[in-house]
């Protein structure tokens, strides 16, 4: 495969540069509808399990090498996934966390995933707390991968 | 074309702008800065002077007549910020159409800096087209939009408003695409992701499937 193009080796023609080449995504049947639900929760379940064991190379593999992450942790916004997974180390274990995707949607390449997280405990998170996350996800020859998440910290 | 040029087919100030459009030019002039009333200016020393084609005013108001994406004149004004809601909710979902009403107005007169404001600082793009994926920072989707020049037949619809507290999703159906760039008639299916910063909802990430056809 050609090596990957850097997001700033973009062009200003025609109209963005593609960053790998891909296989084109027909449009899906039904049957291709429950194979994409079930790896796009595979997806998720790693970011979970990372969450619950507080390892953040756990969760890695889950997300797109130019994943963006956003939310506001104590009224400070934080940026960045590497805020999200310095957080998760220092943060430890939360094994009594109780994850509900609450909703999945899929169109064609792209997904978003509502998920909502209970029992939040921690380090840094304290106890017992509740986070709403909302994860878009791109459709990769690797599979699917987290290319935002978005929280809010019901602190 | 230079028969269009001539005096009776151009409006030469906003005063016969608004007058042809029988609304006040505090509207005509809001028109032109969020829903891409074409409006062109003669750049003098001083200062440059407006003008507007009739043909091109009336194609354009056709147009958002026609448009269910496009919030009729009564309806934006109470959108304005002096006015609330009934409740919390309403507020924010309110204000989160605004925003993506600046989007849409950018993307039907093909000008990114229009819908700059939309977006937050940081924000990246990512999605498909024709099976290649595209990821980056925000700015080329407004070079993109600039490039594509206007796409006025562009029939936006809201098929979600998410908001939890602090954060949001938008997913947009847009058809009727087109331009420079866009070719004619096409489809894009875009979910935005929003986050509250400083008081004003900001698009933080765009999502998008451009359809094969």
């Amino acid at each position: 495969m050609r090596r990957p193009l850097e997001a700033t080796n973009f062009v200003r023609t025609c109209p963005l540069t593609p960053r790998i080449d891909a296989t084109s995504f027909p449009r899906m049947s039904k049957i291709e509808y429950l194979s994409e639900y079930d790896e796009i929760v595979k997806t998720i379940q790693i970011y979970i399990d990372g969450s619950k064991q507080g390892k953040s190379e756990l969760m890695r593999p889950a997300f797109h090498p130019q994943a963006s992450f956003f939310g506001y942790a104590e009224e400070q916004l934080a940026v960045g996934t590497q805020f999200l997974f310095d957080w998760i180390d220092r943060n430890g274990p939360a094994p009594k966390i109780e994850p509900r995707m609450v909703s999945v949607d899929i169109l064609n390449s792209i997904a978003v995933v509502r998920l909502e997280v209970a029992g939040w405990s921690g380090k840094l998170a304290g106890s017992d707390v509740c986070m709403s996350d909302l994860f878009t996800l791109l459709k990769m020859p690797g599979g699917w991968k987290i290319i935002q998440k978005a929280f809010h910290w019901h602190g | 074309m230079a028969q269009q040029n001539t005096p009776q087919k151009t409006l030469e100030s906003w005063k016969q702008i608004a007058a042809y459009l029988e609304r006040s030019e505090r509207t005509v002039r809001r028109w032109e800065a969020s829903e891409g009333l074409p409006v062109h200016r003669r750049e003098h020393e001083k200062q440059d002077t407006v003008f507007a084609y009739k043909h091109e005013i009336a194609a354009w108001s056709r147009l958002r007549t026609k448009c269910p994406g496009t919030i009729p004149d009564d309806e934006a004004e109470s959108f304005s910020p002096g006015k609330t809601a009934a409740n919390t909710y309403l507020t924010e979902h309110d204000a989160i159409t605004r925003t993506m009403h600046c989007y849409i107005a950018g993307a039907r007169a093909g000008d990114g800096n229009l819908m700059r404001p939309a977006f937050h600082p940081s924000a990246t793009i990512s999605g498909y087209c024709q099976g290649v994926e595209y990821t980056g920072s925000i700015q080329h989707v407004f070079e993109w939009i600039t490039a594509n020049g206007p796409a006025p037949n562009i029939n936006p619809r809201f098929a979600r408003i998410e908001i939890i507290e602090s954060i949001a999703v938008v997913h947009l159906e847009v058809k009727g695409w087109s331009g420079k760039l866009a070719g004619a008639n096409a489809w894009a299916s875009d979910v935005f992701t929003l986050l509250k910063w400083n008081g004003e909802w900001k698009i933080t990430h765009k999502l998008f499937h451009w359809h094969d056809r």
